[in-house]
């Protein structure tokens, strides 16, 4: 039981992950981001598009259209989160406006498109992308190790993906003047501006970036999750990053923490109620659990909690 | 071009609502641009929106159906939309951005279904105490929200897109547990005498829906703007959201109008929340939020954040929502290009301050460039 | 231009704005190596000026030379690459980094990590940064955070900021207003220190004495034109004052003896906390009787927004009690403290006194919009607040493009000012207090403002007026009292004290307990 709880613990938690360190790249430059949704939504999509279109081609029994797919689609989150760019850092909308209107344009031009695509070029009347299942695998060694060899065992490559990703994120964030820059115009953007930074195009890359990670994570689930690509993809686990990422207090380390406690306490409720014969529903009271805490955590610590400070704001050079 | 904008997008005189007009037309000419690459007929599909929505006739209509039918259809899925929006617009006004409109709509139709709708109680008690209910559910989780905001400073976004989904997750195991309908696999129908929508209400040799709360909603958004206008309580609310210091400053209660502001926007939902689940649908759809809430805001904006604009752009967005089933059996166009072009016209109304500052730019740079021309002439 | 004796020459510099001309047809010629200083009143165009030069605004007309080079400055990045360094009035600096790194931020010190992937030094840039403010004597732990630190380092850092960068032209917006003596004295140690180090600095202030202690020249500035250069040893700080404000200094405001009568406000032993949870007011005590103008003089930080704002409600009291009228009021809210007549004038027009969204009308019913003479059960009387509008547009002279329903951010600054004014005056209160009110405004609205005062005085008010301006403090002053370091360290009749001795009580000389803590950051 605990291997499946550590199993399933981090295939959940790991996408999720990836998507929070997206939205931590746009929020720490300064630029609220609830466009996450749809970020890795598109991202999925194109995706998926990508996969589909080189398994027909290509056929079965290769592995390249499956990394070709996380490619497709970093690509694709990253050209879509152009329009929350535009939105909020070419056009100076509000934020938050623009993340809800950037995700229901998310949800429906995929879906639009993905029934458009299924007729006209594959003549099937599907609002599905259908993808291979992944492959899995146990990495040699380290998953014979006991009880915590369940972390190696049965591993979605996309996992080994996202953890590669997410080194090289935080190494961009914490150790490159592009990192320094980025985190000072989340702090007092005037100041970056006068150190001679281009504070709008600090902002275009990182929110360009917070899609093609939050693009990764959506990538995942639809292999881990469904094995297709639909409007189901919409399930809300953007805004479930978002928690996990204002829970972890915008930092990529606490983050991946309550990733993971998002993650094992998912699995381990389902476990549980498994093992207790309780009906598949107490499920559904599991998945409160973190948003609850989350909940808890700002009512209770609150003080602790410190938003990039010009988070939201908008950076009007003229404006002194 | 710069000119031809000014000269239509400039001056104070309602402006607001004329970018709101122009980002409805840009968006509708996409969709024309749209429907024309996809090889479809633009104006026939627009015609079909009218057509399905009930403002225009249909060629043909099925046993007792015709234009008036589909029209009442169209206003039963307009009265949720126009009291949603306004929950939004008064959290709006009062400087607070209400992302949970779908968290209280759920939490409004539930408690409504689950006391009154699954009751044997008389249509005449029933109905106005799915009102109440919904009223009071809403209004609940809205306190909630702003006393997190008032007390603990929480950002009213991140509660309530919390509360959203624990909402949503807990009325799911609920309705799973209890209340599911093994068919559907939606919450069991409400007893029609709890429904705010007379279901196949049969006369003039016609059978039709009526929406009961429709007048309702056309009330709430004149009452509404007579609070926000005219009322000392929707002056508070309205400096409070313009300027929280300065209200304070002039010894307004903060607190007292965030929670006002708050329980006031919930309960506006509460009302979306019942008509939408006990009167539009009959049932609820475990494991969703109702996408309604996030194109409230949307709607808002495009209604320029006020009430009586609120009630124009809902009907806009029903018309294109609910003609889209039509048009799509009409044309074979995929269903989901209604959605498109909505998404456009909100992502264009979310633009609005933007090509406000645009054309205010625009103008000044016409004026300085014409003061030149004339000086030189001189 | 070999060997041209300036560093930098601006020529004929006019930058206007909207309303304004901020600089007419200026010409400064700065020499290599020298303390050049402006000089001028609030809005005479010094800070434009050196904003040009540092490239945030592009002049209308006029040409720079720096190096004897033609340039033409359009950022302030370019501005440091030109050798151009600015410390601005307020401080631009990331509150979550280290001093080290606001220092190196937007030029880091780069290595690569096994050869290949870069990454910033921040070993290196620690270092190099010990080294520059050892060579300067400018005191800085690189390691500690910027939010950690008090404003007389943060200030420091800015300074660093610019020698980091090699600057060679160093400019210093008004860089003594936050400063306390001891900070002051080392600052101008500091900059003597960059002068010896063959820096050519430009200072920015309205502060004579300081110019007369560091600067070789000083360029005179009023109303956006160049009055004159003067070398500062050669004239008195009388003549340079004189020049400064383009008439003789003197101005005083009518007023008649004071009649005053019973106490209104008491403050005793009031102790008022910051937003960082620091005292800024500690243990203050005094009273002001009607018919009487009690004038709070102190420098800029000090404690004077925290104690008005803790009398008007606005600020918790941790300790002490506020009596109005004998009533203890200290816990009240500040509608209760409204009704009870209380005005306040606020410092900040835009952010506090007024709706900047709202109308004129509306803005000038705020306090009393929920009175039976302008609602009936809550349902509002629209003529009662547009006559009332009216009233005190007229009354006041309040000019708007549209009359009552003018949204006030449309409107002037000194209109604004007025409006505020006008309501508050109208508001017939007890206790009025004013916080700066003449900020911002014109020679002819300050004396109008003066006379208000005056006006509410002998109507019988108590005023509490709060001032930075030591012209405004002695010539409308009944009492005075001066606050430093959150204490009020004098209080006397304005008869008995000249201006040098209240100069000196607000730099916390001949006060007990001098204390060198900096005031509050922002």
């Amino acid at each position: 039981m605990i291997d499946t709880i550590i199993i399933d613990g981090l295939t959940f938690a790991l996408p999720m992950f990836i998507m929070a360190v997206g939205g931590i790249f746009s929020e720490k430059s300064g630029i609220t981001n609830l466009a996450v949704e749809g970020l890795q939504g598109f991202g999925a999509f194109t995706g998926a598009l990508v996969m589909v279109i080189m398994m027909n081609s290509m056929g079965n029994g290769t592995q390249v259209p499956y990394y070709m797919s996380f490619v497709a689609a970093a690509l694709g989150g990253m050209l879509y989160a152009l329009v929350h760019v535009i939105l909020c850092v070419k056009f100076n909308g509000n934020q938050v406006i623009s993340g809800v209107v950037v995700n229901i344009l998310a949800m429906s031009l995929t879906s639009f498109l993905t029934r458009r695509i299924n007729a006209d070029f594959f003549g099937q009347t599907s609002n599905k992308f259908i993808l291979e299942t992944s492959i899995r695998f146990d990495v040699p060694v380290l998953s014979g190790i006991p009880v915590l060899g369940a972390a190696f065992t049965s591993v979605y490559p996309f996992e080994i993906l996202i953890i590669v990703v997410a080194i090289i994120a935080w190494y961009v964030m914490y150790r490159t003047p592009y990192g320094m820059h980025l985190r000072a115009c989340g702090d007092n953007p005037h100041a970056a501006d006068a150190a001679g930074i281009d504070v709008k195009k600090v902002r275009t890359v990182a929110v360009v970036l917070s899609g093609g990670l939050s693009a990764i994570g959506g990538m995942s689930y639809a292999y881990s999750i469904s094995a297709n690509f639909s409007p189901d993809i919409y399930l809300g686990f953007g805004y479930l990053a978002i928690a996990a990422l204002i829970f972890g207090n915008w930092s990529i380390l606490p983050t991946l923490g309550a990733c993971l406690l998002f993650g094992f306490a998912r699995s381990s409720g389902q476990a549980i109620i498994q093992k207790l014969g309780m009906p598949s529903t107490f499920n559904d009271l599991v998945r409160t659990l973190p948003y609850v805490v989350t909940l808890l955590l700002l009512v209770f610590f609150s003080k602790n909690n410190r938003s990039p400070r010009a988070l939201g704001e908008i950076y009007d050079k003229g404006k002194r | 071009m710069k000119k031809y904008m000014v000269k239509l997008l400039g001056g104070e005189k309602h402006q607001m609502l004329r970018i709101s007009l122009f980002a409805i037309v840009v968006s509708l000419i996409f969709g024309v641009v749209v429907l024309l690459i996809i090889g479809n007929n633009p104006f026939a599909s627009y015609l079909n929106l009218l057509q399905g929505s009930g403002l225009a006739p249909k060629r043909s209509y099925a046993g007792r159906k015709n234009m008036f039918t589909d029209f009442m259809n169209l206003l039963d899925a307009l009265t949720p939309m126009i009291f949603a929006s306004l929950a939004v617009t008064v959290a709006l006004k009062g400087g607070l951005f209400n992302i949970g409109v779908s968290g209280m709509m759920l939490a409004a139709g539930f408690a409504a279904t689950v006391t009154v709708g699954y009751s044997s109680l008389f249509a005449g008690a029933a109905k106005p105490l799915v009102l109440i209910i919904g009223i009071i559910s809403g209004a609940l989780v809205g306190a909630l929200i702003g006393w997190l905001k008032y007390r603990f400073n929480i950002n009213e976004v991140v509660s309530s897109i919390m509360l959203n989904y624990i909402l949503m997750y807990v009325f799911t195991f609920f309705i799973n547990s209890y209340y599911v309908d093994p068919v559907s696999r939606q919450s069991t129908n409400i007893n029609d005498a709890a429904r705010l929508t007379i279901v196949d209400f049969k006369a003039f040799g016609l059978k039709f829906d009526i929406p009961l709360a429709f007048p309702l909603a056309i009330i709430v958004a004149i009452l509404i703007r007579f609070i926000m206008d005219k009322t000392t309580i929707g002056f508070e609310i309205k400096a409070v959201g313009l300027s929280r210091t300065a209200a304070n400053y002039a010894g307004i209660s903060i607190g007292r109008n965030i929670m006002l502001t708050m329980i006031l926007s919930g309960a506006l939902a509460g009302l979306a929340g019942v008509t939408y689940f006990c009167g539009y649908v009959g049932s609820i759809q475990p494991g969703v939020v109702p996408s309604m809430g996030f194109n409230a805001i949307a709607v808002a904006l495009l209604g320029c954040s006020e009430p009586i604009g609120c009630i124009y752009a809902s009907f806009l967005i029903t018309i294109i929502s609910n003609g889209s089933i039509y048009m799509s059996s009409q044309q074979g166009v995929e269903i989901e290009i209604a959605d498109l072009i909505t998404a456009f016209i909100l992502i264009f109304s979310a633009c609005s301050e933007y090509i406000r500052m645009y054309v205010s730019k625009a103008a000044m740079e016409l004026n300085t460039a014409g003061e030149k021309k004339g000086g030189a002439q001189a | 231009m070999e060997g041209s004796e300036y560093i930098v020459e601006m020529k004929h510099i006019t930058k206007r704005f909207p309303r304004i001309v901020a600089n007419n047809d200026v010409s400064l010629s700065i020499k290599k190596g020298e303390i050049y200083a402006l000089l001028g009143e609030n809005g005479a165009g010094k800070s434009t000026i050196m904003s040009v030069l540092f490239g945030m605004y592009e002049p209308d007309e006029g040409e720079i030379y720096i190096r004897g080079e033609k340039v033409n400055i359009t950022s302030p990045r370019q501005a440091t690459k030109l050798g151009i360094g600015m410390v601005h009035q307020h401080f631009k600096l990331v509150s979550n980094y280290t001093v080290a790194e606001n220092i190196i931020l937007g030029s880091e010190p780069q290595n690569k990590l096994c050869g290949i992937i870069p990454h910033v030094d921040i070993k290196k840039a620690n270092a190099d940064i010990a080294a520059l403010s050892e060579q300067y004597g400018l005191k800085v732990d690189p390691t500690s955070v910027i939010s950690e630190v008090n404003v007389s380092t943060q200030q420091r850092v800015e300074i660093l900021k610019m020698l980091y960068r090699d600057a060679e032209i160093l400019i210093f917006d008004e860089p003594t207003a936050v400063l306390t003596p001891q900070e002051i004295e080392y600052l101008l140690e500091i900059i003597r220190g960059l002068r010896a180090n063959g820096k050519t600095v430009i200072i920015i202030t309205h502060k004579l004495e300081e110019i007369k202690a560091i600067a070789d020249r000083c360029a005179i500035l009023n109303h956006g034109r160049l009055i004159d250069v003067k070398d500062v040893k050669e004239t008195s700080t009388s003549e340079m004052a004189r020049l400064m404000v383009g008439r003789e200094v003197s101005f005083t405001v009518d007023k008649t003896e004071a009649q005053p009568g019973g106490t209104v406000l008491k403050v005793e032993n009031l102790t008022v906390c910051n937003e960082l949870g620091l005292e800024a007011v500690k243990d203050v005590s005094f009273e002001i009787r009607s018919g009487e103008i009690f004038a709070l003089a102190g420098v800029s930080g000090n404690g004077q927004n925290e104690l008005a704002d803790a009398i008007a409600g606005i600020k918790p009291v941790k300790k002490g009690r506020v009596l109005l009228n004998s009533r203890d009021i200290t816990g009240m809210t500040i509608r209760e403290r409204i009704e009870d007549g209380m005005a306040y004038i606020p410092e900040d027009r835009q952010k506090v006194g007024l709706v900047m969204g709202y109308s004129l009308k509306d803005n000038l019913a705020i306090k009393n919009y929920y009175n039976a003479r302008f609602s009936n059960h809550k349902i509002i009387k629209e003529e009662a607040f547009e006559e009332h509008g009216d009233r005190l547009i007229n009354a006041y002279d309040i000019r708007s493009s549209e009359g009552n329903k003018t949204i006030v951010r449309a409107m002037s600054g000194g209109n604004q000012q007025k409006a505020m004014i006008a309501r508050e005056i109208d508001m017939n209160g007890k206790l009025i207090i004013f916080m700066q009110p003449t900020r911002g405004l014109d020679v002819g609205a300050i004396s109008n403002v003066h006379k208000s005062i005056i006006a509410e005085r002998d109507r019988g008010a108590a005023v509490l007026l709060i001032s930075l301006e030591l012209d405004e403090v002695m010539n409308c002053a009944d009492t005075i009292g001066v606050i430093f370091d959150g204490r009020i360290n004098k209080i006397a009749k304005a008869s008995e004290l000249s201006v040098n001795e209240v100069g000196e009580y607000m730099m916390g000389v001949s006060a007990t307990g001098v204390s060198a803590k900096g005031g509050d950051a922002e």
